[in-house]
């Protein structure tokens, strides 16, 4: 089942790599009515404890696929199905400690049939407000 | 004496419960809604509900066909999206349109839809479609005509019913004559104040967002094969506050039109499941007795 929430609790941990801990890893979903093709996802950052990952630093794994975000951006047959958690693998060699950490993650999807004006609502600001719909509290074990 | 009035008849997009879908409901919850509301008519958001869209298991076509018919549903529309802003930097090409639509077409016609919602792309804030639309659908036409699917694009608000978009998409459904292309008209046209009572004036940027009279529906009536009938707010007494629904509902009776109102809430709380199970519950009732039946 999902969790009410765009970021998933299940999921949340810390990746390892040939026995080191690489980074961690944290499942988003579309609360939404349709999801997008790969194309059309658009993200910003993940933001732990104050400290933000943007799309170098990270990968997205879905339906089994590593992807990079530019790999995404020209992938318009594969569809990112309101059903499939995409977990973003984020780079921080030692991962996160143990403990409550702060996790905000921003991203959303282009929509053809609303105003082009909303394509670029990530591109205003640098910074988002942290509010329920993209930040959650979480605990690393 | 049989009874030989064409009404509307009721049915239920998905969409009401879309924030629930695989956290607290499944279809089959849905269908059980609807067979207990007597809504029949269903639509779906394929990207949504079809699990491993575009291209589902034959296991989860197995099991759509065994709940549609265990709950009699009919597949009315098949709500689905023709991307134009596919890749950054560019508009998709006539023949990527295609691809999608036809694909569509396609699946919806196989899971016995007979209607598309058919969202084009659109270029400006007050949803004025791609350019090359017409050429998009006309070469769609025959494979619309082949599946037996009529597509329909949505009339949403800001757009008004006396907006020339709207006398376009009927001219060249005149001139292509065509009953594979059509209306979907969705009643927050036509949406007079908010939930919350106040005067809605939310528009696009530089606009002022400004209702369809109920009448205003009247030359396009032929065109329209179902509607989504949006609410907002239904109160205690059954009611919808923010639309003109009778004198709509009214104009659709005296006219003979008979064809789906799909229930779709876009009012507040669609997080809260009891309340948009209420809410869609107290709609129908609105419904069943506006229409008697």
């Amino acid at each position: 089942m999902l969790e009410m929430e765009a970021i998933q609790y299940k999921g949340f941990r810390n990746i390892k790599k040939n026995g080191e801990v690489t980074g961690f890893q944290v499942g988003i979903r579309f609360v939404a009515y349709r999801g997008p093709w790969l194309s059309q996802f658009r993200f910003k950052y993940v933001k732990v404890d104050g400290e933000k990952f943007g799309p170098d630093a990270c990968t997205f794994l879905l339906h089994g696929i590593e992807y990079t975000y530019e790999e995404m951006l020209q992938d318009w047959h594969v569809k990112w199905n309101l059903q499939d958690v995409c977990y973003i693998h984020v780079r921080k060699p030692g991962g996160l400690e143990s403990g409550n950490h702060r996790v905000q993650v921003i991203f959303k999807e282009i929509a053809s049939y609303l105003p082009p004006r909303v394509d670029t609502v990530l591109d205003m600001t640098e910074d988002f407000p942290e509010d329920d719909k993209n930040t959650r509290e979480m605990i690393i074990v | 004496m049989s009874d030989t009035r064409k009404v509307p008849k009721r049915g239920l997009s998905t969409y009401c419960f879309y924030p629930q879908m695989d956290v607290n409901m499944d279809l089959e919850d849905i269908f059980m809604h609807m067979e207990d509301m007597g809504a029949f008519g269903l639509e779906i958001l394929a990207d949504g509900i079809i699990e491993g869209y575009p291209y589902p298991s034959n296991k989860w076509l197995d099991k759509w066909f065994s709940l549609v018919e265990k709950y009699h549903i009919i597949p009315v529309e098949y709500g689905h999206w023709v991307e134009s802003r596919l890749v950054p930097g560019r508009e998709a090409t006539i023949e990527e349109s295609l691809e999608q639509l036809i694909r569509d077409i396609k699946l919806a016609s196989f899971m016995g839809f007979t209607c598309m919602r058919t969202k084009l792309g659109v270029i400006d804030e007050v949803l004025n479609p791609v350019s090359n639309w017409r050429e998009i659908i006309k070469r769609a036409l025959p494979y619309a005509e082949k599946y037996n699917v009529v597509m329909q694009p949505e009339l949403h608000a800001p757009t008004r019913l006396t907006d020339p978009m709207v006398q376009e998409y009927a001219e060249f459904i005149d001139k292509e004559n065509t009953k594979y292309f059509g209306f979907n008209v969705d009643f927050g046209v036509f949406q007079v104040r908010r939930a919350d009572g106040t005067k809605r004036r939310m528009g696009p940027p530089g606009f002022e967002f400004k209702p369809s009279k109920p009448e205003d529906i009247i030359p396009f009536l032929p065109y329209i094969h179902c509607c989504h009938a949006k609410y907002y707010n239904m109160n205690e007494d059954f009611e919808e506050t923010t639309i003109p629904y009778r004198e709509v509902i009214d104009i659709m009776i005296r006219h003979g039109w008979d064809g789906y109102l799909l229930s779709e809430y876009e009012g507040p709380n669609k997080t809260d499941i009891n309340h948009c199970i209420t809410q869609v519950r107290r709609h129908q009732l609105f419904m069943k007795r506006l229409l008697g039946a």
